[in-house]
């Protein structure tokens, strides 16, 4: 299976008034293409630092961050804002919509941003993606007027306007019920079936047989990397 | 339309309030800045343009032979442009019943036909009928003339009267309602009749290829000597300005105050606009980070935000720009009402909207490209940990779990101390603001001093200006029964215009011969000593005067024609005063050298009861006394009346000095509010935390208040330090406009000003400060966790 997320020697420090705190140690690590992954770890322990170094949100402080086949930490800014939109989509745990644009809006602006999708199939590819996420008749509502639910479903549906081949979720459901947590991590699921490689910070993923793999962080290394298989057998 | 500009459209809308104050500062500073542009334009225009559509005459010429002149041939000289006869006779008219007023009357050849020192019809007839005079327009602001009404002239003591048979508009006089002068113009037999003596006696040219004073002093030379060869003997001569309205010094000092005080407020606005468009990234941040997480490039972010400035700069062109056409106007308009001119430009010229806009909208980029700059190269990371206010060292815990403790006053210092370069900009513009505000008052009070100090150096309370010198015995007869006067003196010349064309040097310098011991005049001395009584001939020139005498040496001798005979004088002091340009000598040697016949032409009375009715009174009494007798007399005139004419003169600088200081701190004030705005947005989770801590909203209120306060003290304790220098320098610099060259104005500290600038500085401060903490109220601990 061809690696989607290389990760190779990669620490990430940071300075904190006068002493250096490494908050990802030499992590190595692959993603395969297709895969359903869980990162998992307490408060501390380098899980958001290692998805903003996937997303290009961060710089790492020293090895190699590769994904879909570009060495992302020798981008700038700018070009890894490019990139991330083609490339990745990103959902927060507080949904981050653009409270000034409606639900639908808010997905063509990712795609006017990145400009890969041509114009006249813009909305229809919304409203598809909307449909997807069972969110259609709420496409021009403005975020604040969905419930939490509605809202990450719309935030999916944005992250992957530009039809990207990674999804990454930053604690998705930790803001969300238990019913409508359960429709989200559903929707993963069936991105994962058609071919999207989904990488998801989770508290609770440890339980969730639905992952591929669960890469468990603590003090900013991996200490455990469990498959599927092995998972369910635990 | 695409997505990014709906995004704009709808952060406008649902952010009004302080988008509409960033509008208004844009307003505010593109109002000044065009109405500043819009009246330099139309002032700096109109008033020379008035001034020189009369073609001023470049010299007159007094002499009792011009009828050997051949004005035709004088014409054919190349050095000749125009000349004309244009006699002119300082009498009285009485304005209001029993009031008069100094009227001077010009005799005009050919109404029609008129090369210089031009005049324009307004009202009535024009040219008048035979034996009619016409007057000017800004004559029916101080009297009760008109036309068709009978002007009653005193002249050589007996009443004339003559009737009004139009009105005219003369660009070339100062204001009547400021110098208290009737101007008249009538045919040369009615001129003849009316004055008693001859016309065809004064004369105006105007040189060939004269560019200058010196041009004109230069070829006035020549043409003497070719006078002298017809015989023709000159008495006196006068150079006016060249080309220059004998008000244009007050027209000067509005531009120039314009253009400081304009420009001030303008960079006031715009680092109000900076502040406020930070403001506005500040609360944008987060989102600045989604987006650019969700694939938004540097310059998608800036097509957003310059966007957003560009609408809000359009917004404020479309409000500011009209605006600024129609005060820009009507502030000309003022002026042209207080100087007695016309506005001649109908429309702005294209360049003046082109300016506006252009500055419309290119100054908000530009003051705004430190936030915008910000906002671009934020990264991911940093914008979508954006929390607020981040603190570099470390907070100890006493810090945070002494908050509700701890004093207000302290929190709100330390507050302060967080945000250092942002409370340096808003101090230093308050304190800016300040500064400029006080030294406005202290200006004001300079000049207020100036005037008082003028006043009090007189220490006669009235005056007669007398038309024909008289024997001193002879004049004080008719007043000897006046019990109320203290004391009458005698002089030759006096203050004000109208003396120095009765007494003067060869060369126009007005001569004010006194006792040098008199006790009824003060002098401010700018250099050397008062005269000293010598044997020698000596004389103190005012600071107008001695521009004559460059370079002015204290000690040196300078040739001065008096009377037609050539003298050598001392120069032993120079005095500051409110004059056109004077010598004082000593009365007892002027009479000696050249007014052997002890004639004198004042009348400086001082009395026992100095009471403002009492010398009303007086006055009255006086002006019965001189009809009774039959007495040729310019004007009767009290020094309160003097001081309210000088007073005139400089009120229009004074109160817009007040009204522009006042615009400036409160512009300077709308920046406290801006960054006491973005002290809230920032701290929206810290207030949360207080709230959730135990803090009440009214302690969340004492905080910013306090913040405020502190900021204001500050400012103010800085602004006061700024305005020491500003004010010495404004003092300076206004003295030099208004007195002329090295005539600085002694700096004065208004007490008022600064009680007013403390009150209004902390009004504002609590004003500022007030509002974005009710704001901070608003934050519940739920919205400020989830603030995003």
């Amino acid at each position: 299976m061809k690696n989607i997320i290389e990760l190779e020697q990669t620490s990430k420090s940071f300075i904190q008034g006068d002493r250096i705190f490494t908050a990802l140690k030499e992590v190595s690590l692959t993603i395969n293409k297709g895969e359903y992954i869980a990162i998992v770890g307490k408060s501390g322990s380098g899980k958001s630092t290692l998805l903003n170094l996937i997303t290009g949100i961060d710089h790492p402080s020293c090895g190699v961050v590769r994904v879909n086949g570009t060495d992302i930490h020798q981008l700038s800014e700018s070009e890894l804002a490019t990139w991330r939109g083609k490339n990745i989509g990103i959902v927060f745990q507080f949904f981050q919509l653009i409270p000034t644009l409606t639900v639908i809006e808010n997905i063509l602006l990712a795609m006017e941003f990145v400009n890969a999708i041509p114009k006249n199939e813009r909305q229809q590819r919304a409203n598809s993606l909307l449909e997807m996420v069972d969110i259609l008749d709420h496409g021009d509502k403005f975020p604040t007027a969905l419930s939490g639910g509605e809202q990450q479903r719309a935030a999916i549906a944005r992250a992957l306007a530009n039809d990207p081949d990674i999804l990454v979720a930053d604690e998705p459901t930790g803001n969300l019920d238990s019913s409508t947590a359960m429709s989200i991590k559903a929707i993963f699921s069936e991105l994962v079936a058609n071919g999207t490689t989904v990488v998801v910070v989770t508290h609770e993923g440890i339980d969730d047989s639905a992952f591929d793999r669960i890469i468990e962080l603590k003090d900013g290394e991996i200490v455990l990397g469990i498959t599927n298989a092995s998972a369910s057998e635990e | 339309m695409p997505i990014i500009y709906k995004k704009v459209l709808r952060e406008m809308f649902i952010r009004y309030r302080s988008i509409s104050v960033a509008i208004l500062a844009l307003t505010i500073g593109l109002w000044g800045v065009g109405t500043l542009l819009v009246s330099m334009h139309i002032m700096s225009n109109d008033l020379n343009q008035n001034f020189l559509q009369t073609k001023p005459a470049h010299i007159y010429l007094k002499s009792e032979n011009f009828h050997k002149l051949d004005i035709d041939e004088l014409l054919a000289r190349p050095d000749i442009m125009a000349a004309e006869f244009r006699d002119k006779a300082t009498l009285r008219v009485e304005v209001h019943k029993n009031e008069w007023l100094p009227l001077w009357l010009y005799s005009v050849n050919d109404f029609e036909k008129m090369s210089m020192g031009r005049f324009f019809k307004q009202n009535g007839r024009f040219p008048p009928a035979k034996g009619t005079i016409l007057i000017e327009r800004n004559n029916l602001l101080i009297s009760d003339l008109n036309v068709g009404s009978t002007a009653r002239v005193q002249s050589k003591g007996e009443i004339v009267e003559t009737k009004i048979s139009g009105i005219v508009f003369d660009p070339g006089q100062a204001p009547s309602t400021q110098d208290a002068f009737v101007y008249a113009y009538t045919d040369k037999e009615n001129y003849s009749r009316l004055t008693g003596s001859p016309a065809q006696q004064r004369l105006m040219i105007r040189f060939s290829n004269a560019e200058t004073k010196e041009d004109v002093k230069a070829k006035f030379k020549k043409l003497s000597n070719d006078f002298s060869r017809l015989g023709i003997k000159i008495n006196s001569f006068y150079i006016p300005k060249f080309n220059e309205h004998p008000h244009q010094f007050q027209l000067n000092t509005l531009l120039y105050l314009n253009g400081i005080i304009g420009l001030l407020s303008f960079v006031m606005a715009m680092v109000l606009v900076s502040q406020l468009m930070s403001s506005i990234f500040t609360q944008q941040i987060r989102q600045i980070g989604i987006m650019k997480a969700i694939g938004a490039s540097r310059t998608h972010i800036f097509k957003i935000y310059i966007a957003f400035i560009l609408l809000m700069s359009l917004a404020s062109i479309l409000i500011g720009l009209p605006l600024a056409i129609i005060t820009g106007k009507a502030y000309s308009a003022f002026v042209s009402g207080v100087i007695n001119f016309d506005i001649l430009t109908t429309q702005m010229p294209p360049a003046i909207y082109i300016v506006i806009t252009l500055v419309g909208f290119v100054m908000p980029i530009i003051f705004s490209l430190p936030a915008l700059l910000k906002g671009m190269n934020i990264s991911v990371n940093d914008a979508l940990s954006d929390y607020g206010i981040k603190t570099k060292r470390r907070v100890t815990s006493s810090n945070n779990l002494g908050i509700i403790n701890s004093s207000m006053l302290s929190l709100s210092m330390r507050n302060i101390a967080r945000r250092k370069g942002r409370m340096m900009v808003t101090m230093v513009t308050m304190a800016l603001g300040v500064a400029i505000f006080l030294t406005g008052f202290n200006v004001r009070s300079s000049l207020q001093e100036f005037l008082d100090k003028t006043s009090q150096s007189m220490k006669y309370d009235l005056k007669v200006a007398l038309k024909q010198p008289l024997p001193l015995a002879m004049a004080l007869l008719p007043f000897k029964n006046i019990e109320k006067i203290k004391s009458i003196e005698g002089w030759v010349g006096g203050v004000g215009r109208i003396q120095s064309d009765s007494i003067s040097t060869s060369t126009g310098i007005g001569i004010i011969a006194t006792p040098f011991d008199s006790r009824l005049k003060e002098h401010d001395l700018m250099d050397g000593v008062w005269l000293t009584g010598s044997e020698e001939l000596e004389f103190v020139a005012n600071q107008q005067a001695a521009l004559e005498f460059k370079p002015v040496v204290i000690g040196k001798s300078y040739p001065i024609v008096l009377k037609e005979q050539k003298l050598l004088a001392r120069l032993v002091g120079v005095v500051r005063e409110f004059d056109i340009a004077k010598i004082y000598l000593d009365l007892d040697k002027y009479n000696r050298l050249v007014n052997t016949d002890k004639k004198i032409n004042s009348l400086m009375i001082s009395l026992n009861n100095r009471a403002y009715d009492n010398v009303l009174e007086v006055k009255k009494e006086v002006e019965q006394i001189i009809e009774k007798a039959g007495m040729d007399v310019i004007y009767v005139m009290s020094q309160t009346e003097r001081a309210v004419i000088i007073f005139n003169h400089l009120n229009i600088i004074l109160t817009i000095i007040l009204f522009l200081s006042l615009l400036v701190l409160s512009v300077s004030s709308m920046g406290m509010g801006s960054a006491m705005g973005i002290n809230v947005i920032e701290r929206t989770r810290e207030i949360g935390v207080l709230r959730a801590i135990g803090a009440t909203p009214k302690m969340v209120v004492n905080l910013f208040v306090i913040e405020g306060f502190i900021i204001s003290v500050l400012s103010i304790f800085a602004g006061l330090l700024l305005a020491l220098p500003m004010s010495a320098l404004a003092a300076n610099f206004f003295g030099e406009l208004i007195l002329g060259e090295d005539t600085p104005l002694d700096f004065a500290f208004s007490e008022l000003g600064f009680t007013i600038t403390l009150i209004v500085t902390l009004l504002f401060g609590y004003i500022a400060s007030r509002a974005p903490a009710n704001k901070a109220t608003e934050i519940t601990v739920h919205k400020a966790i989830a603030y995003e």
